[in-house]
């Protein structure tokens, strides 16, 4: 147990500075996002590809099936659902048969009903309310692998042009992956763990690396203020790497302050 | 009511007023919102359970409609409401420490995960051999650095060529490690800034709101 530098009163000891690095990311990406000019944001190909591989759906007649994954409501899925709002955009626009395989998990039951919510409101929004059908959202099952054969089954029988999967896909990622790939997929995915991000690598066109996914939400809707937003993860990524580098070189002179210093 | 409890800016008050009961207790000492949070975790968890049922409610109209209209598949899915309705009436009736529920579980469901779970393995190898072809320095690289690490795990690597153990390890605990502790910083971060940008009404599909 490293001791803590320092400690506040009222704070827990060992989160003090972990508050106030939270406090500081709030009020940073406030900052930018009131700022009216759009900072330069690096590409995501993974990102870029979707409006494509949509467009390669519609041209070839043939669905897209997008996914938001298996988990509850966390993070991963919350960003896989933006994915999925922009996915569906895109088909009301185009006319494109969109298909959402929805479950997974025990917890996957509530995020359901939003994604139904989400899709609705799209193909409601592009003046094609007509064109949605909720049977495009197949319940699987709440069950990982009975999931897994449900959503490859829709693959083989459905041949989709797009395979977009995106949200906590845990093991049954690589089965679906490599079956889209199989039939003929363009295959778009995101890992959320770094052996099922290394793997997805092998069997897609395109993977989403990282914090590009809680990202994308942002980078999809091109607005200035939702933008800016990454550019303070980027600050951030800079300010872990200073850290990073200062505790090695502290440590190989014999002191502990950063360890000390981040422990408070 | 329901109209009010559905507006953008009631939800975004309500999720606003969540995250400080749960965001607070973490760092400030106070107990009687500690209190709170085990709460909210467990109106959660409740509320979780409620969506099973609105699941096989879904599930029940949409397969009826299949069987109804003769769709492609029906009999399929008069087999999944069968089964669905004999583990339902096994698992609340019977309990689940039933020998009906027990069975489902052990000899059916099990089993057939493990399959799934099991195939697995012909898909990684499938992906595998078509990614790690040495097509460039950089892809050779990658490629011995798999081929090392593959053999280290294989049972029979490590009694007739123990030296694959010390150059695994080092590619394990350095690059490895390394690489997954800036995914896992980069995707807190990314994660907060998430939070932030739902806090403030900006990222909205989550609560089934679309571009408007």
């Amino acid at each position: 147990m490293v001791e803590p530098l320092f400690t506040f009163p009222g704070l827990i000891t060992g989160r003090t500075i972990g508050f106030l690095l939270v406090i500081l990311i709030f009020v940073l990406a406030i900052y930018y996002m009131g700022q009216a000019k759009s900072p330069y944001i690096r590409r995501v190909p993974a990102l870029d590809a979707i409006e494509d591989a949509v467009g390669r759906s519609t041209e070839m007649g043939k669905p897209v099936v997008c996914s938001f994954g298996c988990g509850g409501f966390e993070y991963w899925t919350i960003a896989g659902l933006s994915i999925l709002g922009y996915v569906a955009k895109l088909c009301a626009e185009t006319d494109t048969r969109l298909i959402v395989p929805t479950g997974g998990s025990s917890d996957s039951y509530i995020v359901r009903e939003a994604a139904v919510d989400l899709v609705r409101n799209a193909y409601t929004v592009a003046g094609k309310s007509e064109n949605f059908s909720e049977e495009d959202m197949p319940f699987l099952s709440g069950e990982q692998y009975a999931y897994t054969p449900g959503y490859v089954g829709i693959l083989v029988r459905e041949r989709p042009g797009t395979t977009i999967m995106t949200g906590s896909h845990w093991s049954e990622a690589m089965n679906i992956a490599e079956m889209s790939n199989a039939v003929g997929s363009i295959t778009i995915t995101a890992g959320c763990y770094t052996s099922n991000m290394a793997a997805l690598a092998c069997a897609s066109d395109y993977v989403m690396l990282g914090e590009e996914q809680p990202a994308a939400g942002a980078y999809l809707s091109r607005d200035p203020s939702q933008l800016a937003s990454i550019r303070v993860q980027d600050i951030y990524k800079f300010i872990a790497i200073g850290l990073m580098i200062l505790g090695l070189i502290a440590i190989n002179i014999g002191s502990d302050f950063i360890k000390r210093l981040i422990s408070s | 009511m329901a109209t009010f409890f559905k507006s953008r800016s009631v939800q975004l008050s309500i999720l606003g007023l969540f995250f400080l009961i749960v965001f607070v207790p973490y760092f400030i000492n106070i107990p009687q919102l500690e209190w709170l949070t085990t709460k909210l975790m467990i109106i959660a968890a409740v509320t979780n359970a409620f969506t099973i049922a609105i699941a096989v409610y879904s599930q029940w109209k949409r397969s009826g409609r299949f069987i109804r209209e003769k769709r492609r598949g029906w009999a399929y899915h008069i087999y999944l409401l069968l089964l669905m309705a004999f583990m339902v009436f096994n698992g609340i009736v019977l309990g689940q420490d039933s020998t009906g529920y027990q069975w489902l579980l052990q000899a059916v469901v099990t089993p057939l995960s493990s399959v799934i779970y099991g195939i697995l393995a012909f898909y990684m190898a499938s992906a595998g051999a078509r990614a790690f072809r040495a097509r460039s320095p950089h892809a050779a690289l990658l490629l011995i650095a798999g081929f090392v690490v593959l053999l280290y795990q294989a049972p029979l690597t490590g009694a007739f060529f123990p030296g694959f153990e010390p150059a695994a390890d080092y590619l394990t605990k350095t690059f490895g490690m390394s690489v997954s502790r800036m995914f896992s910083i980069s995707v807190c971060i990314g994660a907060i800034v998430l939070g932030v940008r739902m806090l403030t009404g900006k990222e909205v599909a989550f609560l089934g709101f679309g571009e408007e």
